[in-house]
């Protein structure tokens, strides 16, 4: 009995040191996008006109893309496509599937089924693309889980003659041939600084909530808000950042535990992901602390007031841009994830149609018209959209 | 067991039907039917090629359901499997990262995540066994810690660009199958053999059908826990050493939801959830089973939602139908 | 010595005898006055170190947030008391959730769209209990083929589509009680989902503490031979159970889906293990027949404290899990002491 009890005190020891070591160095109040890639922020507002660099004016890099070894030549003939986001079951990615299939209907030979693990999690995404592989499609989308977890079985796609052209989220870039970026990291990370500062003034204080540190995109968000944010604004403060899964009611809890800590000293949070922006909009709605009050009863003075700001899709957000609790968030960013799975199955049918080849500059994407090449390999679906009320009634997404 | 064995001594015809009617050979013949009804689903699915890759993207679960065989024969259960193979992967790359803190050789890196993911399995273990506490709540516990620890070493970042001999192991072909699957070949054959043919593996089954009647009959019940947690954790670090080498990188989130995979693995192949039955060609079964039906079902058109809505179904059945028969047996007997 | 670990040897709680004082110190130290006390510690400490964590709002948002992690806490204490489990509890509140935002959407009166899930849930639970009662496959068994079955079957219905412009008169779980006066006291009002969870818990508490049915759930769970012996029908008890734990998984699934402007309509992920883990460290054992549904709750209360304290002293959210774990280790291990203390208040 004695020795079972002194094991067991031990063991309790043992953990609670372990827990003290833990603490100290753990005390790290906020994090910025740990991915030790280098950042390039933009030039500041003031600063602008002073001739701004448009991505394509500036010194285009080579061609880094791979190439599919003995595609079949199947210029303007039907070809069936697979498309595999980082999972399913998210509106973001219902709506790049929507504008996947308009952009199927318009092309008429091109037929396209999305598939994805129903969590985002880099094997089962692997496991699905491999089995896409054996099955032989003419070409394969795909938004990444994890840049390089996903390279070998992209690669091995390429090598069985299969197109690979990804979006949303990037993987090295020699697994595929190109990459439809939505808006480059920096000009996202602009976009939400400035509609951010212009809610809470170049010496507000803001916190954030995003989906996981280990999502490669997020990271890059905040490695250049970070940037931008110390380059433009050194007076913001930036409180803390938080993990929140893409789950809205862990969400929710960390928005309002956040408004809670910081009382009055919080001025704005971001959401990183389109499930933490409604989650984190609707906690300060029910914490009563929208900036325009339109909620009767709920005491919320300018002061207090909490702005939101961050990606999300529209529909999503409409409630409190002009719905119930309208005026509670000012400003969504987000390109518009329609066009951007338009915009991939256009570009895989012009490389299909040997229209689109390393070292052209642009590529025609049917309604969207010419897209520009950047970064080497990527098609760069134009710059941020910033949703207000003044226009977010006209989508529906 | 012995009152079997004197039974079927005496009667011949018995055992062969019993033989028929076991377990493993009522799951061989899902599986076979599986295989006939996927093979007409798609014209791709019985190829050589698919069926060698299937191997590749089996491989962890595999080797993980393995030593959860061993668990589950002796009424635990082991959740945190799934969180040592994340464990593993991070230490793996952190302390081979040529830009990191320590920048050891891959060799000893590699060693030391194995050393690590044994310990974490020691350490399941000796909190079952010397503090009593059940394995189900444990190994919950230490789920959380051990990804815990993953996220925190790691701050979320990844170590890639290892050096190209590493990739051979997730990666390459050796007499033109798969490398790690003859990893899972050889681990197969030693924890069959264990199973069925030592002490230490009748011990377990002795374990799992009565606990205190095999500690009275002087099985080193403690240590023999220990040492099949031990195992756990060791496979989850092999598991961890395949997967990085086969996907090229370390994400902290690595093996998440591996357990509850291992685990149907596992019950599929005909092993007792309270113990005291199963056999590792039945866990074979079961993870083969259900890999097939994952690639055959993709490949036949079925998305990944309706793959998993089938191998719920399947799960179920599998065993309703076996314990069906297992009853009318006994009921014969 | 060790053998003190076999479910065999362990008394029920019930059986506890000796003299005044060593009931009074069992008393003192049954899981419910452990995590009732970690929690006041929890709170002082935190509290001390930063007032806001104290404050009335945080203290409510801390019950509310996971309440509904509470409820669906209550049924998996019965299920595990009685020896079984439940792993596909967050993928039913899922369902369930979607079911109730879909059914508010298309016009049906609104409550229908809260009571609809909670029978949708006593179905599923009749269908669990069946299969493991009467087809006496292992509980384990049916709910890890079942949250394979809901998880992807939700998926293929609802293609993942959120569901939003919800009814404004939906949103239960954001509803409150009126303020009312209790014997001369002024009760302020209070969020449904603390009130909801603080009522459905005592209700089971004394229904499983007083009646005959929840008296056999424990003698189900400690010893199924000795119920049956004692004319206990255990397959009408593993059903009952199923079926409540159905029940409370559909109301937690309305006080899940109510309480956000949008509906994910996916599985919430891990929630499984949350509910688990609430009902084990609230001192339900894994091996059956002890536990009640008071120490699940303060259970689920003390996790979002934690989650909310780590927040509140700055714990770098990489290491969020790793205290999760210990804080699991460490209330199991005082639960362990506790009843060695106890067995060996008993022999002396």
């Amino acid at each position: 009995m004695n020795r079972k009890l002194l094991v067991g005190l031990l063991l309790g020891v043992v953990l609670v040191l372990g827990f003290a070591l833990v603490m100290p160095t753990a005390a790290q109040d906020r994090w910025d996008g740990a991915d030790d890639l280098p950042v390039n922020p933009l030039e500041c507002p003031a600063a602008e006109g002073a001739g701004e660099a448009s991505p394509a004016e500036m010194s285009m890099p080579e061609y880094d893309g791979g190439q599919p070894t003995d595609a079949p030549d199947l210029a303007g003939q039907p070809i069936v496509l697979v498309d595999v986001p980082k999972l399913v079951g998210i509106g973001y990615f219902a709506a790049t599937t929507l504008g996947q299939q308009q952009a199927a209907e318009e092309l008429g030979n091109v037929t396209v089924t999305t598939d994805a693990p129903t969590e985002a999690n880099i094997d089962d995404q692997i496991a699905v693309i491999d089995n896409y592989i054996t099955q032989g499609v003419n070409g394969i989308l795909f938004a990444a889980n994890d840049p390089v977890a996903i390279a070998p079985v992209l690669t091995r796609a390429l090598e069985s003659g299969i197109h690979v052209v990804g979006y949303d989220a990037n993987s090295e870039p020699a697994a595929r041939e190109w990459f439809v970026n939505q808006a480059e990291f920096n000009g996202i990370a602009k976009a939400m600084i400035d509609s951010m500062v212009a809610e809470i003034g170049a010496d507000g204080s803001f916190a954030i909530v995003t989906s996981t540190f280990t999502t490669p995109n997020q990271a890059r968000w905040i490695a250049e808000m970070q940037a931008y944010q110390g380059k433009c604004y050194p007076e913001l403060t930036w409180l803390e950042t938080v993990e929140a899964q893409e789950d809205n009611v862990l969400s929710f809890n960390q928005a309002t535990t956040l408004i809670n800590k910081y009382g009055p000293d919080l001025d704005g949070i971001f959401g990183m992901t389109s499930v933490a922006t409604p989650a984190a909009a609707d906690a300060v709605a029910q914490a009563g602390l929208c900036a325009v009050d339109a909620v009767a009863g709920a005491a919320g003075s300018a002061e207090d007031a909490v702005a939101v700001v961050g990606l999300a899709t529209p529909n999503a957000m409409k409630p409190y841009v002009t719905g119930d609790f309208a005026g509670c968030v000012k400003s969504v960013v987000l390109w518009n994830p329609i066009d951007l799975g338009y915009a991939a199955v256009y570009v895989l049918r012009a490389v299909v149609d040997g229209e689109f080849a390393p070292g052209d500059t642009s590529v025609m994407a049917g309604r969207l018209g010419e897209l520009q090449v950047v970064n080497g390999s990527e098609v760069l679906l134009g710059p941020p959209f910033i949703y207000t009320a003044e226009n977010i009634d006209g989508f529906d997404f | 067991m012995t009152t079997i064995r004197q039974m079927d001594e005496q009667n011949p015809g018995a055992k062969f039907r019993r033989f028929l009617l076991r377990q493993e050979i009522i799951l061989f013949i899902i599986l076979t039917i599986a295989i006939i009804l996927l093979t007409l689903g798609s014209d791709k699915f019985l190829t050589v090629d698919n069926l060698l890759n299937q191997g590749r993207l089996l491989t962890e679960i595999a080797l993980v359901a393995l030593p959860m065989t061993f668990i589950i024969v002796t009424g635990g259960i082991d959740l945190s499997v799934g969180s040592i193979m994340g464990l593993c992967a991070i230490l793996l790359g952190y302390m081979w990262n040529p830009s990191g803190p320590f920048q050891w050789p891959l060799e000893l890196a590699v060693i030391f995540s194995l050393v690590v993911g044994t310990l974490c399995g020691v350490i399941n273990g000796l909190i079952i066994v010397r503090i009593g506490v059940p394995p189900l709540i444990t190994t919950l516990a230490t789920l959380a810690l051990y990804r815990g620890l993953a996220e925190g070493i790691s701050q979320a970042r990844s170590v890639r660009n290892y050096p190209e001999s590493f990739y051979v192991l997730g990666q390459g072909t050796f007499l033109g199958v798969p490398t790690q699957l003859w990893v899972v070949l050889i681990f197969v054959l030693i924890t069959a053999i264990v199973l069925s043919r030592t002490v230490f593996g009748r011990s377990l089954y002795a374990i799992g059908n009565n606990e205190l009647g095999a500690r009275f009959s002087g099985i080193p019940v403690g240590v023999y826990k220990i040492i099949i947690y031990g195992f756990s954790g060791f496979m989850s670090g092999m598991a961890a050493w395949i997967f990085v080498s086969r996907v090229t990188t370390t994400r902290s989130d690595m093996g998440s939801g591996l357990e509850l995979d291992a685990i149907a693995a596992v019950v599929l192949g005909g092993t007792s959830i309270f113990g005291g039955s199963g056999s590792i060609i039945g866990t074979v079964i079961g993870f083969v089973l259900i890999q097939l039906l994952k690639n055959g079902l993709a490949l036949a058109g079925v998305t990944t939602d309706g793959t998993i809505v089938v191998i719920g179904t399947v799960l179920i059945f599998a065993i309703l139908i076996n314990n069906y028969i297992q009853r009318r047996v006994s009921a014969g007997k | 010595m060790t053998a003190t670990a076999s479910p065999v040897t362990r008394p029920p709680v019930q059986a506890r005898s000796g003299g005044f004082l060593s009931r009074a110190l069992s008393f003192l130290f049954t899981q419910e006055v452990i995590l009732f006390l970690v929690l006041v510690v929890l709170i002082v400490l935190v509290g001390s170190a930063n007032p806001r964590y104290v404050a009335e709002r945080n203290f409510i948002n801390i019950l509310n947030g996971n309440a509904y992690i509470a409820v669906a806490a209550i049924g998996m204490s019965m299920v595990i008391i009685s020896r079984n489990i439940d792993i596909s509890i967050g993928s039913l509140i899922g369902v369930l959730g979607t079911l109730s935002g879909t059914i508010a959407i298309n016009g049906y009166p609104i409550w229908a769209s809260w009571l609809v899930p909670i029978v949708a849930g006593a179905l599923v639970g009749a269908v669990i209990g069946f299969l493991v009662a009467y087809l006496r496959i292992p509980a384990i068994v049916v709910t890890l083929g079942l949250l394979s079955i809901l998880k992807g079957g939700l998926i293929t219905i609802t293609g993942g589509a959120w569901i939003t412009d919800l009814p404004s008169d939906y949103f239960l779980a954001q509803m409150k009680s009126p303020a009312f006066s209790f014997l001369g006291l002024n009760v302020p009002e209070i969020p449904s989902p603390i009130l909801l969870m603080i009522i459905l818990t005592i209700l089971a508490a004394i229904w499983m503490r007083y009646s005959t049915t929840g008296r056999a759930i424990y003698a189900v769970g400690g010893n199924a031979e000795a119920a049956r012996l004692s004319g206990i029908s255990e397959k009408r008890i593993i059903m009952t159970v199923f079926i409540i734990n159905g029940i409370t998984a559909g109301i937690a699934a309305v006080l899940w889906a109510t309480q956000l402007s949008i509906i994910q309509s996916t599985v919430p992920a891990g929630l499984e293990l949350q509910i688990i883990t609430s009902a084990v460290v609230g001192g339900v054992s894994i091996l059956g027949g002890i536990g009640t549904t008071v120490g699940a709750m303060l259970a689920a209360i003390l996790l979002s404290a934690i989650n909310s304290a780590l927040v509140f002293i700055n714990i770098s959210p990489y290491w969020f899990r790793a205290v999760v774990g210990v804080l699991i280790l460490v209330t199991v291990l005082a639960d362990r002491l506790r009843r060695q203390r106890n067995r060996a208040s008993e022999r002396g």
